[in-house]
């Protein structure tokens, strides 16, 4: 009801007649755009010195009583303002130029909402929509990639919606949380879910980096700020709808391997490995005969083309004192593998008003959304490790090249074929019944991902709403107060279903019961509340000095529950119902007294509650200096005996472009010195470690399944927040109008209390290390972003051409920590970066005897593999160079942008190769080709060793540590946008755009693999992220 | 303007109340310590999880994968290689014995703090006593393991043990007591827990007197102290009897007979050790398998090779499973660990009294062993302690197969064999080490590498 009037409410206002002033004549006129000739909706038109004023229509027509004599003045956002005297004439028309100066950026920054850039005295990096809108990617923070300096973005799995992870300016924490806070409209919200929110709805995303610009979000702030502000209508523009929409594929990427064909492959048992297998003694007519007939590729099985659409609604409205927008998208996005997908229902409304003198303002912000994910078996889903037999990207690599995906009858086989010793997959005795274990076993892999995609469910069912109610009031003068309340909240319904007549079905609850399957199901609830109240003065306290300070309060509390339950035996009649549980008190066996049935039950609640006072000031004089200063004492729930902290920094600016000496310096429009010290704190110490200041007793299951209790992690009770110092200089420049503009940045943060393990002897006291503020870790760098608009789009000229770029090098140490290192062969290390490659190095083949070949810690060849070799390899988990750049052109209608996207010096561990260049498993699974290079006779030269030495996974020191540093075309996007003139005679249409874009087109790497992207420092078979092509058309009313 | 500053005011004021008792939120789903343990009961519960995180599993798979019992399965994807390979360092490659040891060490020292600010009511006494007596009895018991294991010196007093932890500490870092003063500790937690027992304790499923018993007469033998290993193996001896054929294959297949058991580590429904899958995917699909060495000892007339050899084993392909922990009639592999059997205690015997060659005694209690296994088992002669403990060791492979000896008994005898671990080059294909010599390093376990860092205190074994 309540939405139903705010949109009678808005639709009134947008068409509602202005109310005019008794005078002695009325005027009237059009306004219109200098470069385009367009009429201009919504331009404010005020009598000078009066309140009198009005706005323009869409046509650009205004109305306004006057008095000849009197000035008005016409004012437009990003446009140059002008005044013009009232002659005889009741006609006044104007055509408003572009204001290049301020067209140049608004940016958002914390607490304070839209600033002048030249205002800003911290380092905050600005996404638009421009670059987000319509890309097929459905996960805000993905989005960032190569977007914005010293912002690196991996994503782990190629799954629809799946969440990146961000680090800012290097990792700024070992165990606790090293990604930025985000913040929508106001409202702090889950990191790591953005698959139910509709991207299309942003409008700008501002990326704080510094201190000065994160240090009045406390305790939160050390890992950077994500600001994400949607779309609100612009008063007086009117209504205009928009309907959008996109169509696609996603494809894979390639594989940068090979492994063998059926008839490489058995030739390869038969010839060159030793030990027993199907291959062993086939001629080779026989060989010929079983590759005829089956020689899969599994790629080709496992891989499917995705499809993408969405559809769009937008209505933007715009009255005299309020305007909204609001959205309503259907999405759905396929993945590249069978099971895979991504389904949601997103709306948003977002309303603003403001009484007629502007005094009071009210907003809210209100989207509301609803989505299916369907997964597969994949690496970072749940618990996985990438080995789950079910895995679908597991098969490409080892699925056996001589069986056939297909049933004689062509349709798909999701069950397996026959006995092993006859080349089948073991899925089925000889007799034709099912062998529950073969079916289950290493060989039958491709089927069990078949299967298990075919037949079972992994759904999670998302609610996701964000919504925040804000106004404030300029109650006296220069004195604002406000409030806000804002909400996060996420339901997930988690399905999973393991059907009872599926091969993982058959072992479940066991092989002996009756009935069969178990279906599980979790209901997930987080609730994240904020509060917010402030005063505000805003005063120039002489002609050139501003100033503007405001104190707020802030009560944030969350509220996380769980519950679930996993029920056994399925009637495969009511699938997913509860109807078709067995009941847990059937009893079974010989004796009757084998409960196989039971439910399990779970039910789980968390809370966390941060209280706060936080003040801000900002001095500005004649717009040439500035200062910056903040304050935030935060207190805590999560900690006990250190539970406040203060935060703050201070920064300033000097505006050299503003100077007197600078006037009649032409080409150079910007130039701006920043510098901002700050510190900043880190209270999220670990995702579910939100008690970690007491020590807890765990209630489990004992000994005998009794009921037990059972000391919980060790605690440290003085632990407290990270805290972060960070000093930033950096210098804003542009030339020549801004047509070469940019930002440079040097940083230096030190992170002080690093939250890491804390060695203990476990024998004093019975737990290897506790998790305590002990460490410290360095991050030093640059970001540099810089834009060149090479041609700039005029009356004359119909090119318009920027090319952008940006990077980050970041250098990190660790330079304090407790027993000096962490870790086995993935080390965090005082005096060397976090997460660095030690281990044994690997050196090749003997070419005398085949032997693998190993260094010593001298460097010295030896034929012994030992952990003791294991050395600093000086290779590094995270990357050191981060960015991005691309072009952007247009000519005339036709835009063609692109964006590529690059992470480098980078090592990553691959274990998805090292398991087909594994003689061990040889017997059983696929192979790379490069093992039919083994080593045979004395004096070849080859890098795989020979077969005899079996598998040798366990003793491969770095021999698979490999670059993962990748070059990436992240998007490419031709549009067009249909000529205003045309448009005009459809008079339908106000704007037609029609474009092709392809996302992750290409990449470049020397990994070998799907995907050098990824999350985690070992590759075990992750779900690649795609490519996809697609096309799609804005239509505006 | 006075309407103003009221303005502020109330402002003000919301700002201020924000904070205060709101943040002190306390988890539900946990207790937090100070708190948790107030009566007899929470004690009981506290004894559930002590005894529950004891994992002695890491033995069983330790002892035969890094041994002469396995060999790579084939169904092997990696699985147990770094053991199998023999890689035994400080990073990982005590299987977290060290840790998961002093772990439950500290739940039970955690008890009995507990404990001791709990007065129980007279019909809580026992149940009180219980608890106490069991937490003394497991004290020694990880004591003891962890001696077997890093001490350097079972045999001698004056060597380096292990540290003796008797307390809680959230910063202790202690050094290695000596293995006499470790082992007075140990019999002193020993005697604790015999006059702590309530009357009428036998159940076999916990610390009894008779595991008191029996465990001195491992710590007797370990320690060369052969007239104690005698007396109390003859006191056990006494008191049970070995399991007939049909018995034996019961005890193992559903957990059936428990004739022979002194002390068993319970696996039940959802708190089950699993053993089977220290080598076995379901069903007995090996990626370990028992090694065509000890499969070729097995002989059809003994019972013993139908319990260890799982029934799809194949001879002609070589494929030997493992088949001692089987999955029961209802497919669910929950076996208990049987931790403590007479047979082992007629071995013990055996060994002391060969030790002390009293050959033909020694050999009188292989015999009896062997003879109820196996009908045509051959009735031994000893004419020296060699031969005898080369038998009694070949009769102890195959009595306490992946039960968790085969290490410790060749590091045992080692010193009088002169062995150390030869697998048959048949069980050793491709990177996996055929022997390992009898004066390796790798008879006495590293200490841990998260150990050394944190506590300057201790010694590292000789040789990592």
């Amino acid at each position: 009801m309540k939405l139903k009037l705010t949109w009678l409410m808005t639709l009134f206002m947008a068409f509602v007649m202005q109310l005019s002033f008794a005078q002695e004549k009325t005027v009237t006129g059009t306004v219109t755009s200098a470069t385009d000739g367009l009429p201009l909706p919504g331009v404010s038109v005020i009598v000078k010195g009066t309140s009198r004023g009005v706005q323009t229509d869409f046509d650009g027509n205004y109305s306004i009583k006057a008095s000849t004599g009197e000035t008005l003045v016409f004012s437009f956002v990003g446009m140059k303002s002008s005044e013009k005297k009232i002659g005889q004439s009741s006609t006044l028309n104007l055509s408003m130029a572009e204001d290049l100066a301020e067209l140049e950026t608004v940016v958002i920054t914390g607490y304070a909402g839209a600033t002048n850039s030249s205002k800003i005295t911290s380092a905050i990096a600005t996404v638009s929509a421009e670059s987000i809108e319509q890309v097929p990617i459905n996960s805000i923070d993905q989005l960032l990639q190569g977007q914005a300096a010293g912002v690196n973005v991996s994503t782990g799995s190629g799954q629809p919606g799946q969440s990146a992870t961000i680090i800012i300016r290097g990792r700024n924490s070992l165990n606790g949380d090293i990604e930025p806070l985000f913040i929508i409209d106001g409202v702090p919200v889950d990191q790591d879910n953005f698959r139910s929110l509709n991207q299309n709805d942003i409008e700008t995303m501002s990326v704080l980096k510094d201190a000065a610009a994160t240090a009045i979000y406390g305790n939160r702030g050390a890992g950077g700020v994500i600001l994400i502000t949607t779309k609100t209508g612009k008063k007086g523009s009117g209504v205009k709808v928009q309907y959008r929409s996109l169509y696609g594929v996603a494809d894979q990427p390639d594989a940068r391997f090979d492994v063998m064909n059926a008839s490489q492959f058995l030739t390869f048992q038969r010839d060159l490995l030793p030990g027993t297998q199907f291959g062993d003694g086939l001629s080779d007519a026989t060989i010929a005969a079983i590759a005829q007939q089956s020689n899969t590729d599994w790629s080709d099985v496992f891989f499917r083309r995705g499809k993408t659409k969405s559809h769009e609604i937008t209505v933007t409205t715009g009255g005299e004192n309020s305007s909204s927008f609001s959205s309503v998208q259907y999405y759905e996005q396929e993945g590249i593998t069978f099971g895979s997908s991504l389904k949601r229902f997103s709306f948003r409304n977002n309303f603003n008003a403001s009484s007629a003198d502007n005094k009071f303002n009210f907003a809210t912000n209100l989207t509301m959304n609803y989505s299916v994910s369907s997964f597969v078996v994949d690496a970072v889903r749940g618990n996985n490790t990438g080995g789950q037999l079910d895995n679908p990207f597991i098969v490409p690599y080892i699925g056996l090249p001589y069986l056939s995906p297909y049933n004689p009858d062509g349709s798909l086989n999701i069950w397996g074929t026959g006995p092993l010793g006859s080349g089948g997959s073991g899925a089925f005795n000889a007799d034709g019944t099912l062998n529950a274990n073969g079916a289950n076993g290493f060989q039958n892999t491709p089927f069990i991902a078949l299967n298990t995609a075919s037949l079972g469910s992994d759904l999670e069912s998302e609610i996701k709403i964000v919504g925040r109610i804000s106004g404030d009031y300029n109650f006296a003068k220069n004195f604002t107060i406000g409030t806000s309340f804002g909400l996060d909240y996420t339901n997930v319904e988690d399905l999973f279903i393991t059907p009872p007549n599926s091969i993982r079905g058959v072992n479940t609850p066991n092989a002996a019961s009756l009935d069969k399957g178990t279906q599980f199901e979790n209901f997930y609830r987080d609730i994240s509340m904020i509060a917010n109240a402030f005063v505000r003065y805003d005063n120039d306290i002489t002609e050139k000095l501003n100033l503007n300070v405001a104190i707020f309060g802030e009560y944030n509390y969350n509220n996380r529950q769980n519950a679930n339950f996993q029920a056994f035996g399925l009637n495969p009649a009511l699938p997913g119902s509860g109807a078709g549980f067995t009941s847990g008190s059937t009893s079974e066996g010989p004796d009757n007294d084998v409960f196989n049935y039971i439910p399990t039950v779970g039910s789980s609640e968390t809370e966390l509650a941060l209280a706060s006072t936080f003040a801000t000031l900002n001095l500005d004089y004649d717009n040439r200096f500035g200062l910056g200063a903040s304050i935030r004492r935060d207190a805590t729930s999560r900690f006990i005996e250190n539970r406040e902290g203060t935060f703050w920094s201070v920064s300033g600016r000097w505006n050299i472009d503003n100077e007197a000496f600078m006037e009649n310096v032409d080409w150079l429009s910007t130039l701006k010195l920043r510098a901002s010290y700050g510190v900043v704190g880190n209270q999220n110490l670990g995702a579910n470690r939100r008690y970690i200041g007491l020590q807890t007793v765990n209630s489990n299951s004992g000994y005998q399944n009794a009921n037990s209790y059972a000391l919980g992690t060790l605690i440290d009770p003085a632990i407290k927040w990270e805290t972060s110092n960070q000093s930033n200089i950096g210098l804003s420049f542009g030339f020549w109008q801004n047509r070469l503009s940019g930002e440079v940045d040097f940083y230096n943060n030190e992170t002080t209390d690093l939250f890491a393990s804390k060695p203990l002897s476990t024998a004093g006291t019975g737990t290897t290390s506790v998790q305590t503020n002990v460490g410290d870790m360095t991050n030093k760098g640059i970001d540099l972003q810089i834009s060149y608009n090479i041609l700039r789009q005029s009356d004359t000229n119909p090119w318009d051409i920027t090319l952008n770029a940006n990077g980050n090098y970041n250098k990190n140490e660790v330079t304090s920590l407790p027993g000096g290192f962490t870790g086995n062969a993935l080390r965090i290390a005082e005096g060397r970066s976090a997460f660095t490659w030690f281990l044994p190095r690997w050196a090749g083949v003997n070419p005398a005897n085949g032997e693998p070949l190993y260094l010593d810690l001298e460097g010295n060849v030896t034929n012994v593999y030992s952990p003791d070799n294991a050395v600093y390899l000086d290779k590094n988990f995270d990357p050191t160079y981060t960015g991005g750049f691309g072009a952007d052109i247009r000519y005339k209608g036709f835009s063609f942008n692109t964006l590529f996207a690059f992470q480098a010096d980078r090592w990553k561990n691959n274990s998805s190769l090292a398991i087909i260049e594994d003689a061990g498993l040889a017997g059983f699974a696929n192979q790379s080709t490069s093992l039919l290079n083994a080593w045979t006779t004395p004096g070849q030269i080859t890098d795989i060793p020979a077969l005899s030495n079996g598998g040798l996974r366990a003793v491969d020191g770095d021999r698979y540590l490999e670059d993962a540093s990748f070059l990436r075309l992240r998007n490419v996007s031709l549009s067009y946008n249909v000529d205003r003139k045309v448009l005009e005679q459809t008079k339908v249409f106000t704007g037609v755009r029609v474009f092709v874009q392809a996302t992750n087109l290409f990449t470049w790497t020397k990994y070998r693999g799907f995907d050098p992207e990824g999350t985690t420092s070992t590759t075990f078979f992750e779900f690649p992220v795609p490519r996809t092509f697609t096309l799609g058309f804005d239509l505006t009313f | 303007m006075k309407k103003y500053l009221s303005i502020i005011t109330i402002t003000g004021a919301i700002l201020l109340s924000s904070c205060g008792d709101s943040l002190d939120r306390f988890p539900v789903d946990q207790l937090v310590e100070e708190t948790a343990f107030t009566s007899v009961s929470d004690l009981q519960l506290g004894l559930a999880g002590a005894i529950g995180s004891y994992d002695p599993d890491n033995f069983v798979e330790f002892n035969s994968i890094f041994t002469d019992n396995c060999k790579l399965g084939a169904f092997s994807g990696g699985q147990e290689l770094n053991t199998l390979n023999q890689l035994l360092n400080a990073d990982g490659g005590d299987r977290g014995i060290w840790t998961s040891h002093y772990g439950t060490l500290n739940d039970f020292n955690r008890l009995f703090a507990a404990a001791a600010a709990i007065t129980p009511t007279s019909i809580e006494v026992d149940q009180y006593n219980n608890i106490l007596a069991q937490s003394h009895a497991f004290r020694a018991l990880m004591h003891y393991e962890l001696l077997l294991y890093y001490g350097l010196d079972m045999r001698d007093n004056g060597s380096a043990g292990v540290p003796y932890v008797d307390y809680v500490s959230a910063d202790a870092t202690p050094a290695r007591n000596t293995t006499g003063e470790v082992l007075t500790a140990i019999q002193a937690d020993l005697d604790a827990a015999l006059s702590l027992f309530p009357a009428g304790t036998t159940d076999i499923n916990f610390a009894s007197p008779d595991f008191v018993t029996f465990l001195r007469a491992r710590i007797a033998l370990e320690s060369g102290d052969n007239t104690g290993a005698i007396g109390f193996a003859t006191t056990i001896i006494s008191n049970y009897s070995l399991a007939t054929p049909a018995q034996y294959v019961g005890m193992f297949q559903e957990d059936a007979d428990t004739t022979e058991v002194i002390w068993k580590y319970d696996s039940v429904q959802d708190s089950n050790l699993g053993l089977t899958g220290n080598w076995n995917f379901t069903g007995l699909d090996g990626f370990i398998e028992m090694s065509n060495e000890l499969a070729g000892l097995f002989e059809g007339s003994d019972i013993r090779t139908t319990v260890n050899l799982g029934g799809n084993s194949d001879a002609s392909t070589n494929y030997f499973s493992i088949g001692k922990y089987p999955e029961n009639a209802d497919t669910q592999a929950i076996n208990d660990f049987k931790a403590m059997r007479v047979s082992e205690a007629y071995l013990i015997r055996a060994e002391a009294l060969a030790r002390t060659t009293q050959f033909a005694l020694a050999a009188a209690d292989v015999f009896a062993v062997r003879s109820v296994r196996n009908g045509a088992g051959v009735n031994p002669s000893y004419p020296n302690v060699q031969l005898a403990l080369e038998d009694i060791l070949a009769e102890r492979r195959l009595e306490l197969a992946f039960e968790g000896h085969r290490y410790i008994d060749i590091k045992r005898m080692r010193s009088v064999l002169n062995t150390g671990i030869q697998r048959d080059a048949s069980d050793c294909e491709g990177a996996v080490p055929c022997n390992l010599p009898f004066n390796s390093e790798k008879w006495i376990f590293p200490i841990p590498t998260v150990e050394i860092n944190a506590n300057t205190n201790i010694t590292q074994a000789p040789g990592y």
